[in-house]
């Protein structure tokens, strides 16, 4: 197991529109960050993707990988949200 | 999946949609080591070591908000109160001090900087004076300096004399700065049982009793309650306080995370949380709405004290298990120009200035960001700090008073301060004299802590 993860937490959130999953996976894989679980819903009309990423390996800083994502999800045209999984463990984890 | 969907959309939500921030990372700093007899030299002491420790402190503050996506709206200092460092004061004047202040806090960015203070409630030293006289003119020829004196406590009784001098101080501090509607003195605070970890301004500084340099997290989170109000329709009293005992836990423990981090990157000690809900004039976030969305017609009306109260206890039970150490204030504030919904209750005629103090009974902090009319009396001004004083000493709690006389303006006049200071109608005052009451002199005695009814 390796203990050095840093598990980062991306959301995506939009209009449901083909090639969403396919344009913000290849980001996540051009910027080498592995991503190691998803889950994706259609809610009504609204595209709600989840993923847990480990960001140890990844190829560029987190500001960098954060911008690459929010360029992407404006050619998308949906919202990113990239955020350190202990923001929601501290909320929703005892 | 560690986390479901929906948990991951009502924290990204809290923010996008519900206004929810980290209002500020306030960082103490101990500047006693920077005593001089020349205010000169020691202001250059001060701004040196102001600047050497909180170095780090808007740099962390932004890579904590890009790691978690959560705004922190302030970056704040607070120092040992100045009046300490007066007291060797050749020349009588703590100015250099403030425009050192003012000075530090440009250079590194942050917000405010706090603690141009003094510690009254049994008396004055000669720092005390020197460190009162400056006031007016600190906080008018600097742009981020806060100031803050105490006159009362629950131990000493409250000191007469410096309610007297402090409403002195409030009306020179707003003649002088006139062109701005009296702006001196949104950066001033008169407390009585003033506390040494606050991370809220105009308030803070740091205790004699810290350490050399401490971290205290402040948050804002009032939209967040009030949209889990509207989700949650009608529910008895029992279940609306463990609605929103909830919320507080969650929103406490974002601060807790930040407060951690922030101690962790800066070598700091992580101080205390203040488990608050800060209003501010964005839409929806106010305490007011929160006080409405619970059943009252308009905040200001017959059962308001009931509501805060409960919501104040509520905010502290939650956050009180979401916090390694608590602190500071910690409860509800209810500023007025920074409150859109106040402000909407004052102009409906719902709320006056006699159920604002009756409100701060209950709640966290007292009358604050209070307009009142240009032409008010010092002698009245100086009753409204003594009740309010009172109401702090007989139920041992902090209790303030941010009151602004806006120069040329009558009560029901609009006063715009600005930015997170807000805008809000001019309060009407009492008519009556309490002259010869508040020119007594000396101090009311310290109230007896048994027999409590």
């Amino acid at each position: 197991m390796n203990n050095n993860k840093e598990q980062v937490v991306i959301t995506v959130l939009g209009a449901n529109n083909p090639g969403i999953l396919a344009g913000i996976t290849r980001t996540i894989a051009d910027s080498n960050v592995n991503v190691e679980d998803v889950s994706q819903k259609i809610m009504q009309d609204l595209f709600a993707l989840m993923m847990m990423t480990d960001f140890s390996s990844a190829n560029c800083s987190f500001e960098e990988f954060q911008n690459r994502m929010q360029a992407m999800a404006d050619q998308l045209r949906v919202k990113v949200f990239i955020q350190h999984e202990d923001v929601f463990r501290y909320q929703h984890r005892l | 999946m560690l986390f479901s969907l929906e948990e991951v959309i009502e924290t990204i939500s809290a923010v996008g949609v519900e206004t929810f921030d980290v209002r500020t990372i306030s960082c103490g700093i101990n500047i006693l080591s920077c005593a001089d007899s020349d205010v000169h030299k020691c202001a250059e002491k001060v701004y040196e070591k102001v600047v050497r420790v909180a170095r780090d402190l808007v740099p962390t503050a932004r890579t904590l908000e890009k790691k978690f996506g959560i705004p922190i709206v302030n970056k704040r200092i607070s120092v040992t109160p100045v009046s300490l460092l007066a007291n060797a004061f050749t020349e009588p004047t703590a100015v250099p001090i403030a425009a050192a202040m003012d000075k530090a806090a440009k250079e590194l960015g942050v917000d405010y900087i706090a603690g141009f203070g003094a510690l009254v409630q049994k008396g004055f030293t000669r720092g005390d004076q020197i460190l009162i006289n400056s006031i007016p003119d600190a906080l008018c020829t600097t742009d981020r300096v806060c100031s803050s004196v105490n006159i009362g406590s629950s131990q000493a009784g409250i000191n007469m004399d410096g309610v007297y001098r402090m409403a002195e101080i409030v009306k020179e501090a707003a003649e002088r700065s006139r062109d701005t509607n009296g702006l001196a003195c949104a950066k001033l605070v008169v407390f009585c049982n003033a506390v040494e970890d606050n991370p809220f301004i105009a308030g803070s500084f740091l205790g004699v009793g810290e350490a050399e340099a401490i971290l205290n997290v402040g948050l804002s989170g009032p939209g967040v309650v009030r949209a889990a109000l509207e989700r949650a329709g009608n529910l008895s009293f029992g279940e609306l306080s463990e609605l929103i005992k909830k919320v507080s836990f969650k929103i406490t423990r974002t601060g807790e995370l930040i407060g951690r981090e922030a101690s962790r990157i800066m070598g700091i000690p992580f101080g205390i949380i203040d488990l608050s809900l800060a209003p501010t004039p964005a839409k929806g976030d106010s305490i007011s709405d929160i006080l409405e969305l619970m059943g009252l017609e308009r905040t200001g009306c017959h059962g308001t004290t009931a509501a805060l109260a409960m919501l104040n206890d509520a905010v502290k039970k939650g956050g009180m298990m979401a916090a390694t150490y608590a602190g500071g204030l910690s409860g509800a504030f209810i500023p007025v120009t920074e409150d859109d919904g106040m402000c909407r209750a004052i102009v409906d005629g719902a709320l006056n200035i006699q159920k604002l103090e009756a409100m701060t009974c209950v709640c966290s902090v007292g009358l604050d960001m209070v307009a009142i009319p240009g032409d008010t009396s010092i002698d009245v001004i100086a009753g409204i700090i003594a009740d309010e004083a009172a109401i702090g000493m007989i139920n041992h709690k902090t209790t303030a008073c941010r009151l602004i006389p806006v120069p040329g303006m009558k009560a029901g006049d609009i006063v715009d301060f600005g930015g997170l200071l807000g805008k809000g109608p001019v309060m009407e005052v009492g008519r009556f004299s309490p002259s010869v009451f508040v020119r007594r002199g000396g101090r009311i005695p310290a109230p007896v802590h048994s027999m409590k009814n």
